[in-house]
């Protein structure tokens, strides 16, 4: 008891050690004062700029690509809204990351629950398991453990119904809908609209060669103007590639506030946080109008129904717009649109590739092909206007012609047949006597007036310029042996003559409108979304054909005998109500087939090509119509009476569109 | 016994006011309202997990208070006398650990009673610091100490040390090992004994290295001497504690306002760095109040301490001004990078009950001895 009244010990040990010790402490707060100094007053500035790159970030938004519409604006190529599902790793397995202070690890895993909606089957499960944990074996901030990844294109309404109505339970799966391109028409103008497909590393390297990552952004700007980013979709063929810089439209961008975690955050204190400018608005694609009406489209369809492949085209013969343009076999663009998702492309390709009617091309230009009597109007003007044949003038034809150990024969025994009997009768043996004194390169000078042998520019799909031989050509070629063969063979369209269906056509219609090529065209206007015109194009003419106009009415009356005389080869599968001038054609393809060939579709093979190509009314013309069959063995039986289905068509269609609106609502009259 | 203690204490009572130390109790004010308010600042943005952080550290507040009255009430003399059985009850729990501790992230530092969990090495501290000053109050001396006179107090100091370094928790082992040293520091000790501790020193710490500390522990301290070479990995906390600081500029982006905090940049928000919270709230204007608050309540420990009666009461003011010197100095050298990362908590500032109630317990030690320097000796 006494001991707690009484201290009993002795504090003197310790009296020096406090100043020390306060010494020591003082100087040790002082210490971080001045870190705190270092911080906030010298490195303040710098460090509120990292913080300020940390919670901000530039989300880019999408725009909307361009809608195509045909002359009727009816819609040939729009978007329509496909849902892709993104697994963000960190967040739908929870498990998968590394164990730290500071997380709390109650967040229970969501895959499974997601991977069963999504109907993932066992492989593609341990596969995206197996990508996840990867991913998380750093969970920071921006790590792959963040990033969302893709597992399903294109999903299901009812799987993504399923997703958002499980928001708890399928946390981490991100639903992003992503225009998908869409073509109502599915085949239907395949070759010239052309599909979109998602941009290929070489094209990507184009736009975003190395180091472009540190490239002012004006440079990037120079590089790759329309902003490509991996995993965009680009036009790939056709219109949509041709007029992609109009169809796509402007990325923008606005900034967003984020977290650690890469979740964006909205509210009155968010936007206080955004430094200005803060967005930067889209700009939509433009909308493109064609020249094109599916109407026509559809009856050529039709039309062309019971035949394997070939091509049609048809044009304005007033201002060289483009009605149509039709190559068969076509395909669903749809289904390489990326819709569907990457097998279905894949799977869809790999069949156009085995199919030996080439699908993948487009018939009406790409490909060149022997124009056979198709050609013989222009050998016709070519002796007219050098003045070396006299129309009226009749040569004997026997049906068979021996030159040069060669023979060549005609299509029939035609008898006397002067200029006009020999386009409608189609005789080969007038027009190797016309050429023998006309020679090869007037002929060439002539169908090079009308635009044969050259490319005509329009440019939606790889051109084939054909060819127009020369003297010269053969020259080069054959190392100076010229027969008169090569000249026979020449003035009727066939040997080493070819040229697109589009060069016939425009051609045609040069002969229909007076000797004017037109610059092919088959976009109309450029429009923006809400159908103001930003842009219209007049038709223009490409050249004017030197020819004398009474050598033209002289040929295009010979073209209307071919179908309105009796003897002309048309004649039998003539309409009495239309009136449509044109020339069959059938050339032989030289295809020999070898025994690599399957036996069953070598006779095919064999076969000629049969053309008609006409241009309608006779009087005033308005279109130029050019059919090929491949294959298809003769022009006046296969091709002919598709081009006039497709007159009378044609016709069909202008009456009804300009025949006022029938009343389909009777109450909507006053 | 009964009646001379009662009558010595109404005495003490009735100058309570005269002899209150009101310095010591305004300073511990300020710091738990401003880490209370901070708290709140660091939770606010975790809703719902954190949402009852700052509310049940006024709980903890509250209960400390309490009981740091009753142990300023009573007489040190009491805890001199109990000195060794306080140290013997803290060892024991510190065995129980091992016993009933649950592991949360790779160590175990609870003992759970029903919904009530606590932390017996953050109590260790004070009885540590008790059962030093008990030895050193019973082996008073005039001549300077060797090391065979310090061997006693270094096995008090070792027993507790090696238990929680088993845990393992190297921060609070190491603020043991230095309120050791700062007692030690407080003695005379004889110029070759500290010559002689400065080389073992030297031999032992890259043994403890090689056999002692873990792969985690090890990877702090690389950390922090390369602080730029692993930001997204285990340098994260302290670059972005970092970033935060200096965030806040000269006056801070204002409460709640703290963008880094906001926006989850910052790990351990609410247990080892809320000075980081508050840096970016407030800025270099806050933390240097803040910084003083610390600074004056550490030197007034040591004031408190010279002015004590007996050795008793000056190891204790001593032991528990070490004490939040050290947690203070630590965390804030953590947060602003120029300590490595151990977890540290900041006294009044970290949330958690066993480290306010410590905290508060200490400041009513401290109170308890600044009361008792009027006493008569005699």
């Amino acid at each position: 008891m006494s001991n707690l009244l009484v201290p009993r010990s002795d504090v003197g040990e310790f009296r020096r050690r406090y100043r020390w010790m306060a010494l020591v402490a003082a100087l040790a707060f002082l210490g971080v004062l001045i870190r705190l100094f270092q911080l906030q007053i010298v490195k303040g500035h710098s460090y509120a700029q990292i913080a300020h790159e940390n919670i901000i970030r530039r989300v880019t938004t999408q725009t909307t690509r361009g809608v195509i519409r045909d002359a009727q604006s009816r819609v040939l190529a729009s978007s329509r809204p496909g849902y892709n599902v993104y697994l963000v790793p960190g967040r739908v397995m929870p498990s998968a990351r590394p164990v730290r202070r500071g997380v709390s690890l109650d967040d229970r895993d969501t895959f499974p629950r997601i991977a069963e909606a999504l109907r993932l089957n066992p492989d593609e499960r341990t596969r995206i398991t197996e990508t996840i944990r990867n991913a998380c074996v750093t969970d920071e901030d921006r790590s792959p453990c963040w990033r969302p990844i893709r597992v399903r294109e294109d999903l299901s309404r009812d799987i993504v119904a399923e997703l958002k109505q499980h928001p708890q339970e399928t946390a981490g799966a991100e639903i992003i809908q992503l225009p998908v391109r869409y073509y109502p028409f599915k085949n239907l103008g395949a070759h010239m609209l052309g599909y979109v497909a998602e941009i290929d590393g070489e094209t990507l390297k184009r736009y975003r060669p190395e180091g472009w990552e540190d490239l002012l952004p004006e440079e990037r700007q120079k590089v790759n103007p329309m902003g490509y980013e991996p995993g965009d979709i680009l036009g790939a063929t056709g219109i949509e590639r041709a007029w992609e810089s109009y169809l796509r439209g402007q990325r923008g961008w606005e900034k967003r506030v984020v977290d650690a975690r890469g979740r964006y955050r909205s509210g009155p204190d968010e936007e206080r946080l955004l430094d200005q400018p803060t967005r930067q608005d889209p700009i939509p694609g433009r909308d493109l109008r064609l020249t094109v009406d599916m109407d026509l489209m559809q009856a050529i369809e039709k039309a062309m129904r019971q035949h394997e492949a070939g091509a049609v085209v048809v044009v304005d013969v007033r201002t060289g717009r483009l009605l149509a343009l039709y190559s068969k076999p076509d395909y669903d663009e749809n289904d390489l649109a990326g819709g569907g998702g990457r097998e279905r492309i894949s799977d869809t390709f790999s069949a156009l590739y085995k199919n030996d009617d080439r699908p993948l091309l487009d018939k009406t230009m790409s490909g060149a092909f022997q124009p056979g009597s198709t050609f013989k109007p222009f050998s016709a003007l070519a002796g007219l206007e050098a003045h070396l044949i006299d129309p009226e003038e009749t040569e004997r034809c026997d049906g068979i012609r021996f030159e040069y150990k060669r023979v060549f024969h005609c299509t029939h025994v035609h008898g006397k047949v002067n200029m006009r009997g020999a386009i409608a009768q189609s005789c080969n043996l007038y027009f190797f006597t016309l050429a023998e004194s006309v020679g090869m390169d007037r002929i060439a000078r002539v169908a090079s007036e009308f635009g044969l042998g050259q490319k005509t520019g329009l440019g939606i799909n790889p051109e084939s310029a054909g060819r127009i031989p020369t003297r010269a050509w053969y020259a080069l070629r054959n190392k100076g042996q010229f027969v008169k063969g090569f000249t026979f063979n020449m003035s009727i369209g066939q040997g080493a003559t070819t040229v697109t269906p589009l060069q016939l056509a425009l051609a045609y219609a040069a002969l229909a409108n007076g000797g004017t090529v037109y610059m092919p065209e088959v976009v109309r206007a450029v429009e923006t979304s809400d159908g103001a015109v930003v842009q219209d194009f007049p038709p223009r003419v490409r050249q004017k054909a030197k020819i004398q106009p009474e050598n033209l009415s002289r040929v295009a009356d010979a073209l209307a005998a071919v179908v309105n005389d009796e003897k002309g080869t048309a004649y039998p599968v003539r309409d009495a109500a239309l009136e449509v001038a044109g020339k069959t054609g059938t050339a032989q393809t030289g295809y020999v087939a070898t025994a690599k060939d399957d036996p069953k579709r070598a006779w095919y093979f064999e076969r000629d090509h049969a053309w008609f190509a006409a241009f309608a009314p006779i009087k005033s013309p308005e279109i130029a119509v050019i059919v090929l069959v491949e294959h298809g063995g003769s022009g006046p039986t296969q091709a002919a009476p598709v081009a006039m289905q497709i007159v009378k068509d044609y016709q069909r269609i202008q009456r009804e569109q300009k025949a006022p609106p029938t009343a389909k609502k009777p109450g909507a009259t006053p | 016994m009964m009646r001379g203690l009662s009558r010595r204490d109404a005495r003490l009572f009735g100058r309570a006011r005269e002899h209150f130390d009101w310095a010591l109790f305004l300073c511990a004010c300020v710091l738990a309202v401003i880490g209370v308010i901070n708290l709140y600042s660091a939770t606010s943005v975790s809703k719902a997990a954190l949402s009852e952080v700052y509310i049940q550290q006024v709980y903890w507040l509250v209960l400390g208070g309490i009981l740091a009255t009753v142990v300023a009430a009573i007489d040190y003399r009491h805890f001199e006398r109990l000195g060794y059985v306080l140290y013997g009850l803290g060892i024991i729990l510190l065995l129980l650990v091992f016993v009933l501790g649950k592991d949360i992230r790779g160590s175990s530092r609870w003992i759970y009673i029903g919904s009530f969990s606590f932390q017996p090495s953050e109590f260790m501290k004070l009885f540590l610091v008790i059962a030093l000053a008990k030895y050193l109050h019973d082996d008073p001396k005039s001549e300077g100490r060797k090391l065979v006179d310090l061997l006693i107090p270094t096995v008090i100091a070792a027993v507790p040390m090696v238990l929680i370094l088993k845990q393992p928790d190297l921060g609070t082992a190491l603020i043991l090992g230095l309120i050791f040293a700062t007692i030690c520091l407080l003695t005379k000790i004889q110029w070759r004994s500290v010559v002689t501790l400065i080389v073992s020193a030297g031999i032992a710490l890259p043994l403890a290295w090689s056999y002692v500390l873990k792969d985690y522990q090890k990877k702090r301290i690389t950390d922090f001497l390369n602080p730029d070479a692993n930001i997204l990995g285990s340098g994260w906390h302290a670059h972005h504690a970092r970033i935060a600081i200096g965030a806040g500029g000269v006056v801070g982006e204002g409460f709640m306002r703290g963008t880094q905090n906001q926006y989850l940049f910052l790990p351990d928000q609410h247990s080892d760095f809320p000075f980081a919270v508050y840096a970016e709230d407030w800025g270099f204007i806050g933390c240097v109040l803040l910084v003083l608050l610390y600074a004056f309540l550490v030197l007034w420990s040591l004031r408190i301490a010279a002015t004590a009666k007996d050795r008793f009461g000056a190891v204790l003011a001593v032991g528990v001004g070490a004490l939040m010197f050290w947690h203070a100095f630590f965390n804030l050298g953590m947060v602003t990078g120029i300590l490595p990362v151990v977890g540290v908590t900041l006294p009044l500032f970290s949330a958690g009950g066993s480290s306010v109630l410590t905290i508060m317990i200490g400041i009513g030690l401290l109170m308890n001895v600044s009361m008792r320097r009027f006493y008569q000796s005699g």
